[in-house]
């Protein structure tokens, strides 16, 4: 009696209401399931999927529920102090998240960084670029239930945050980038250091392809599931690796030139698949670029002041002196007060997960008047409609997985 | 002093024995605490980690699952409003009745189980399969989208190897010519794992999907459907459901030593003598072995989607399960030749 009661969501008279198992609306095969945003895969987000037995008919990513209110916080406090709040939005990659930022004040504030801030950048970059793709693969390898992805990925992210450590002082938080140059020196050693975990990380991969990528059982869970097309997805706008594992290739890199990636020889790869398999594997590709690109950096490094003459200038000669030969930065209170010149400037660069957008507009004061940022994950976001349905309902956390989405970053 | 005495006769008799203390609750209960265990520390070594470690440091953290379940025995069991109560309660002390009958008909040595019956291959079969009828129960009952989705993925995988583990089973009983498991155990002359590999195979997947480990954890599902039928479960009914799947692993890992790995033999005839249950010491090792193998694959692997082992169960270990058959009738005919 009960058991059918509990299909029809009439309330009972003892003033139970039993759940609603199944939705009017599409009729009554369709089953519909709220996954999030207390779910073991749904990420800080939620999602209404509905089924058709076990095949999916619509997937509505329903995010919002990490709205920080980035923008107009940033809007409220000094242009310097929006750094180390707008990299709390992809705190795994926190520098690429904030590199789009201090160009675009560059550009207002009308300063270039000399040339080894701009080597140093990109050393930063690609250090984190690799930390939130393994980021990336550790999420999709639990989502599969493989455990062992999941640990390593997360394991050797280790050290890729020490490296981070190393050269600016904090894990994850590294405000390392600021209008004019970086905030720290290349310290002692580091080229040892970075070259040891270079080889660790390659001979690792070779690993991960065998117990992961190339393991037979993943290989069936990922090939030909969530197919994103071509076409499809330079019509969604899709960015990041997402879009080049689709064939298309585009990146923020290349096409806005900024810190030194136009002085280092680098491969955008892609794969023409789309498919899940193929976003993993770009992935990987993607990493061994970045190590490719990390070595050059430590050996072009060019010698010189980490941070513009314009702003070193207007420090005090003792504190000049004391930067210049610890090579390291403290702010005085110059830095916090800097007014912005009336105007507006954009910038894009390129994320782990893909291209982010900043527009900065200033009335003259020391805040800025209004701060845009446009994310990958938030643009990545509409996969989740197009990719799923006609997948089976195990399908959704291996798409999900593989698309790498971010859910704070996205929500901003 | 024969009060005593007839306890003391009571306890030792196979009846009470073999049920209670080994191969029955008892030693499932601890097989139950070092397996967990034991897949974990395995997994931790894979993976770069030092697993579970705090409770008895000295000794590895072996008791690690002892402090889990006194703390499930403290959790407070919610019945939720939605569900309905009398099921829901009793569908988990159902399965777990379920999944303790088998050792009724496993005899831990020659001569030394509880039910004597030329049929106890069948019966252990026949047990173990009306577990997930049970796992449907609480699935069902919770009244929970979740639980229902894990509810009917059960029955799906039911179907997907039910008829593998049976085929590949009766295989062996064609080749033993019985399907008595003491009789099976007496008759290998040589191991039935040599003696007929695919079944020994076939039988193997099926108890992987049957007990619902890696790479077949499709029932619980964590990301996709949280834990499935468990979902609504809380505190001591939770850690049941867990180790549901544990008991069926062990009693399939004494089925599949007692089948295809001679069992007892060689036996240990001392311990026989002394008391004819550590004749089964043995036996146990080997199951052991074989749950700690089937543990160890989460190292490896991820979850396989649930139309990708419907077909595995049908397409490809069905067929071989049948072709198990015939190599068993093969054997039988040369054997008798």
């Amino acid at each position: 009696m009960s058991s059918v009661s509990s299909l029809s969501g009439v309330a009972l008279p003892e003033g139970v209401v039993r759940s609603r198992l199944l939705v009017r609306e599409g009729g009554e095969e369709v089953y519909e399931l709220f996954i999030g945003p207390q779910h073991p895969s749904s990420g800080h987000m939620r999602f209404i999927v509905r089924l058709e037995g076990d095949v999916i008919v619509s997937v509505d990513p329903d995010i919002g529920y990490v709205h920080r209110t980035m923008e107009k916080l940033a809007e409220g406090r000094e242009a310097i102090k929006a750094i180390p709040l707008l990299e709390r939005m992809t705190i795994i990659d926190s520098h690429n998240v904030t590199i789009g930022l201090v160009r675009a004040l560059e550009k207002l504030l009308d300063v270039e960084p000399p040339p080894r801030a701009r080597y140093l950048r990109t050393l930063l970059s690609e250090i984190n670029r690799i930390a939130s793709h393994l980021y990336g693969i550790g999420i999709a390898g639990i989502m599969l239930n493989h455990s062992t992805m999941f640990m390593w990925a997360f394991g050797d992210r280790e050290v890729w945050l020490q490296l981070a450590e190393e050269l600016t002082g904090a894990r994850l938080t590294h405000t390392y980038s600021v209008p004019g140059g970086v905030r720290r020196d290349l310290p002692q050693g580091f080229a040892g250091k970075a070259e040891k975990a270079i080889r660790y990380m390659t001979r690792r991969l070779e690993e991960y392809k065998r117990i992961f990528l190339e393991n037979p059982q993943v290989v069936a869970r990922y090939e030909g599931v969530g197919v994103l097309k071509r076409h499809e997805a330079s019509r969604l706008g899709i960015v990041g690796p997402n879009l080049r594992a689709s064939g298309i290739r585009y990146d923020a890199r290349i096409a806005e030139d900024y810190a030194a990636y136009s002085e280092v020889e680098f491969e955008i790869p892609t794969f023409e698949e789309g498919d899940s398999y193929a976003r993993m594997k770009q992935r990987v590709e993607e990493i061994k670029q970045s190590m490719h690109i990390i070595r050059q950096v430590l050996q072009k490094m060019p010698s010189g002041p980490f941070f513009a003459e314009k702003y070193l200038r207007l420090l005090p000669p003792k504190l000049r002196d004391q930067v210049l030969s610890t090579g390291s930065l403290k702010f005085p209170a110059v830095f916090a007060t800097m007014k912005l010149p009336q105007g507006e400037a954009v910038a894009r660069a390129e994320m782990g997960h893909g291209e982010i957008f900043y527009h900065v507009i200033s009335d003259g004061g020391s805040k800025p008047y209004r701060l845009r940022v446009v994310t990958p994950s938030f643009r990545n976001v509409i996969l989740f409609r197009y990719l799923m349905p006609g997948h089976r309902f195990m399908d959704f956390p291996a798409i999900y997985g593989s698309l790498d989405y971010f859910p704070p970053e996205a929500d901003r | 002093m024969g009060l005593l005495e007839w306890l003391i006769s009571l306890v030792l008799s196979p009846q009470v024995f073999a049920p209670l203390i080994f191969p029955g609750l008892i030693t499932a209960l601890v097989v139950l605490l070092t397996v967990i265990w034991a897949e974990r520390k395995i997994a931790a070594r894979v993976q770069m980690r030092v697993g579970p470690l705090y409770v008895t440091r000295r000794f590895g953290g072996v008791l690690q699952m002892l402090a889990d379940g006194t703390r499930y025995m403290f959790q407070e069991f919610i019945i939720p409003e939605t569900s309905d109560k009398p099921y829901f309660v009793f569908a988990p002390i159902l399965a777990l009745t379920l999944a303790i009958l088998p050792f009724a008909f496993i005899p831990a040595a020659p001569g030394f189980s509880p039910v004597k019956s030329p049929l106890s291959l069948l019966g252990v079969l026949a047990v173990t399969s009306s577990v997930p009828l049970a796992v449907l129960l609480m699935g069902w009952s919770s009244g929970n989208k979740f639980a229902i989705q894990g509810a009917v993925r059960e029955a799906f995988m039911t179907v997907a190897y039910e008829a593998v583990v049976f085929i590949s089973a009766l295989a062996m009983g064609i080749a033993y010519g019985t399907l008595d498991l003491e009789e099976a155990v007496l008759r290998q002359h040589l191991p039935g794992i040599l003696l007929n590999p695919i079944s020994a195979f076939a039988f193997f997947v099926g108890m992987v999907m049957s007990a619902g480990k890696l790479p077949f954890d499709i029932v619980e599902g964590e990301q996709e459907i949280v834990v499935g039928p468990y979902v609504e479960y809380s505190g001591i009914i939770f850690g049941i459901g867990m180790g549901l799947a544990y008991l069926k692993l062990y009693a399939f890992s004494l089925l599949f030593s007692l089948l295809y790995l001679a069992g007892w033999e060689p036996l240990l005839i001392p311990l026989y003598n002394l008391y004819p249950a550590l004749g089964g010491i043995l036996l146990f090792v080997k199951a052991y072995l074989v749950m700690l193998f089937v543990v160890f694959l989460r190292s490896v692997y991820g979850r396989y989607r649930l139309d990708q082992a419907l077909r595995a169960g049908w397409r490809v270990y069905f067929p071989l399960a049948l072709l198990s058959v015939l190599l068993s009738v093969v054997v039988r005919v040369v054997g008798y030749a």
